[in-house]
């Protein structure tokens, strides 16, 4: 802190000293007006060089395979693959198991954020409720479950959900009258999207509670009890006051989990054992099935195309909002 | 769950009734604190059950009484883990790479954040977009060219190619929200370094770097949790000759899992995840402060 206080400390103090620096001419302050006009594009050039290289350029690459039809035999000779124009885009669009694949995928990532953002939220807001102790102790159960790889996190699930040994199964078999009992729970498509979803919900929880919980301190406490002694019900106070305070960051942290679930692969991968069968695809899974298990790499790529359209033509308006937050001007 | 769906409403409305306002509060407040506990049971249960397996021996596992105390807490399984399933080379290298390109990404995420925020120059806009409309864009989207890239300039399988495309991936959120904190800090003291003569870069290490230390510190973690996670690029990239030496923790679990199968070695898998929850651990109770300062300042913006 000593570093950043002694330049505005020594100012007031020692007028004389910066009029002497401005003394010897306008040498200085020319050299260094030239020096701004670079520093900045210095500054920001390394990363500019590693986003461009490494994440734009792939997806440049990507968008320019879904216009040829790269095979396995290309590949592998190395040649220029050829040009076919949109046929991988009226293939994918003409085809109805990739509609089936986008209604499933849409409709999971808007399940899962709901849920996810509705109990982030609750619980956020029951922390401030409670007493240092047992916030502390939420604050480390979720920091333990944000912290957990998706993989480990899949794994864990997959192992609870185990027909023969699952922690699940042996649970519910306890309850009077059921038999649980060798349950696999994933021949019926709608069981095993509850426990994928269970598992997004679960391990996404931890990040919306404890930044929803960080945006709740800045909610004024005055303005809570003013509106308590005029009357207002509790519900009252969270939809007029508290509510409108973290749009931003509600904001923020739902576009940010659309985009994630949206891209739902560890999760479907791992609890399927890597080969998700068809009522288990999603649009990633599906567009890496598609490309990497039956090397049809454009075929691939035009899907990621659109899945990329798809999300971008839904979320314009709330990443351009994000962005917008972001930049607070 | 059901307590938890309940108590909100339930909180409310008897915390809005005007009689008795003080027992019905000390009641909500009971109940926020049973729905709380009950709740990060739930979020922390699987994970005891996990740390009950790893010390459990196959046999064990397959008993059929999940939450039995393993009969002796041995270390064997660990052990097995580290040595024979080769997760002690698998943990040396994560660390390795998360190291080195967290360290990069909040090296070069800081500088770009820096100068977006606090400069005005042609393009900055258009650089700034470029930059977070990376975050729009799921991981998976770019995996096949990414490959090829990597092949192409020979670096497929290294551990150099894999930590730069760590930090590339790792830099729109960074600069997303290290680009929001740094407009937030004053403008005063910068100005005044100025005055004084201080140059673009030493302002920057000695001054910005050193407010922004909570915002630092937040990011920071962030990255490091996500870039210990990841499984889709490390798969793709440490791929070819010679890279079985050089996978990362997250793949290793993913062997093991794919040949427990076969070999029933269920026990060292469990270990194994435990080993990959630890350092998080570690990590979180060195910083422990820090995050939930950070946190909250970073939410201000």
């Amino acid at each position: 802190m000593s570093v950043v206080d002694s330049p505005a400390t020594r100012r007031p103090n020692d007028p004389g000293r910066s009029q002497q620096h401005r003394a010897p001419g306008h040498a200085k302050p020319k050299r260094r007006s030239r020096e701004s006009g670079r520093t900045p594009w210095l500054l920001a050039l390394p990363a500019l060089v590693l986003i461009a290289g490494l994440l734009g350029y792939p997806l440049v690459r990507m968008v320019v395979l879904s216009f040829q039809n790269m095979r396995l035999r290309e590949l592998l000779s190395g040649r220029t693959p050829p040009w076919v124009g949109f046929d991988q885009y009226t293939k994918v669009l003409g085809d109805g198991v990739f509609w089936s694949v986008v209604g499933r995928t849409v409709a999971f990532t808007f399940v899962s954020v709901l849920i996810s953002v509705l109990f982030g939220l609750g619980i956020a807001l029951l922390m401030r409720r409670v007493s240092r102790g047992v916030r502390l102790f939420m604050v480390v159960a979720m920091m333990f479950v944000w912290a957990l790889p998706q993989l480990v996190a899949a794994q864990i699930f997959r192992w609870m959900t185990d027909s023969d040994f699952g922690v699940v199964n042996y649970l519910i078999d306890k309850l009077p009258g059921v038999d649980y009992q060798n349950h696999s729970w994933f021949v019926n498509p709608w069981q095993g999207w509850s426990v994928i979803t269970t598992l997004v919900v679960w391990a996404g929880i931890p990040f919306l509670a404890i930044t929803l919980n960080a945006g709740l301190t800045q909610v004024p406490k005055e303005l809570l009890e003013a509106a308590t002694v005029d009357g207002a019900t509790p519900w009252q106070a969270l939809r007029n006051i508290i509510l409108p305070i973290l749009k931003p960051l509600i904001m923020i942290v739902t576009t940010l989990s659309v985009i994630w679930n949206f891209g739902l692969f560890t999760q479907a991968w791992v609890l399927r054992d890597g080969h998700p069968e068809p009522q288990f695809q999603t649009l990633a899974t599906y567009s890496y099935t598609q490309a990497f298990g039956q090397s049809r790499y454009s075929l691939g790529s035009a899907i990621a195309v659109i899945t990329v359209l798809l999300m971008l033509g839904v979320m314009i308006f709330y990443i351009r909002q994000m962005f917008r937050i972001g930049e607070v001007d | 769950m059901t307590t938890i769906a309940k108590t909100p409403s339930t909180t409310a409305r008897s915390a809005g009734r005007p009689p008795e306002p003080k027992r019905d509060l000390k009641i909500a407040t009971g109940l926020s604190h049973v729905a709380l506990v009950a709740w990060a049971l739930i979020t922390a249960g699987p994970l005891l059950w996990v740390l009950l397996a790893s010390f459990k021996s196959n046999t064990e596992i397959f008993l059929g009484k999940p939450f039995a105390l393993p009969n002796e807490f041995s270390f064997s399984t660990y052990a097995n883990a580290w040595s024979d399933a080769h997760i002690g080379r698998y943990f040396i290298n994560s660390v390795f790479v998360v190291v080195i390109s967290t360290a990069g990404t909040m090296l070069l995420g800081a500088m770009a954040a820096y100068v977006l925020a606090r400069y005005k120059f042609p393009g900055n806009r258009a650089i700034y977009y470029l930059f977070v409309s990376g975050l729009a864009f799921p991981t998976f989207m770019a995996l096949a060219p990414l490959f090829y890239i990597l092949k192409g300039i020979g670096l497929l399988g290294s551990f150099t190619g894999l930590i730069l495309v760590y930090i590339a991936y790792s830099l729109p959120f960074t600069i997303f929200f290290l680009a929001a904190f740094f407009k937030s800090l004053p403008y005063e003291i910068e100005e005044a370094a100025t005055v004084d003569g201080a140059s673009h870069v030493r302002k920057f290490f000695q001054i910005m770097m050193p407010m922004a230390r909570s915002g630092l510190v937040s990011i920071t973690i962030f990255n490091i949790v996500g870039q210990w996670n990841q499984y889709l690029l490390p798969v793709v990239i440490m791929s070819g000759p010679g890279a079985d030496q050089k996978l990362l923790l997250t793949q290793g679990i993913a062997q093991i899992s794919v040949s427990a199968g076969y070999q029933a070695e269920w026990s060292t898998l469990f270990a194994a995840l435990v080993l990959t929850i630890l350092p998080m651990i570690i990590v979180y109770a060195i910083f422990q402060r820090q995050i939930q300062a950070g946190l909250t300042a970073g939410a201000v913006k």
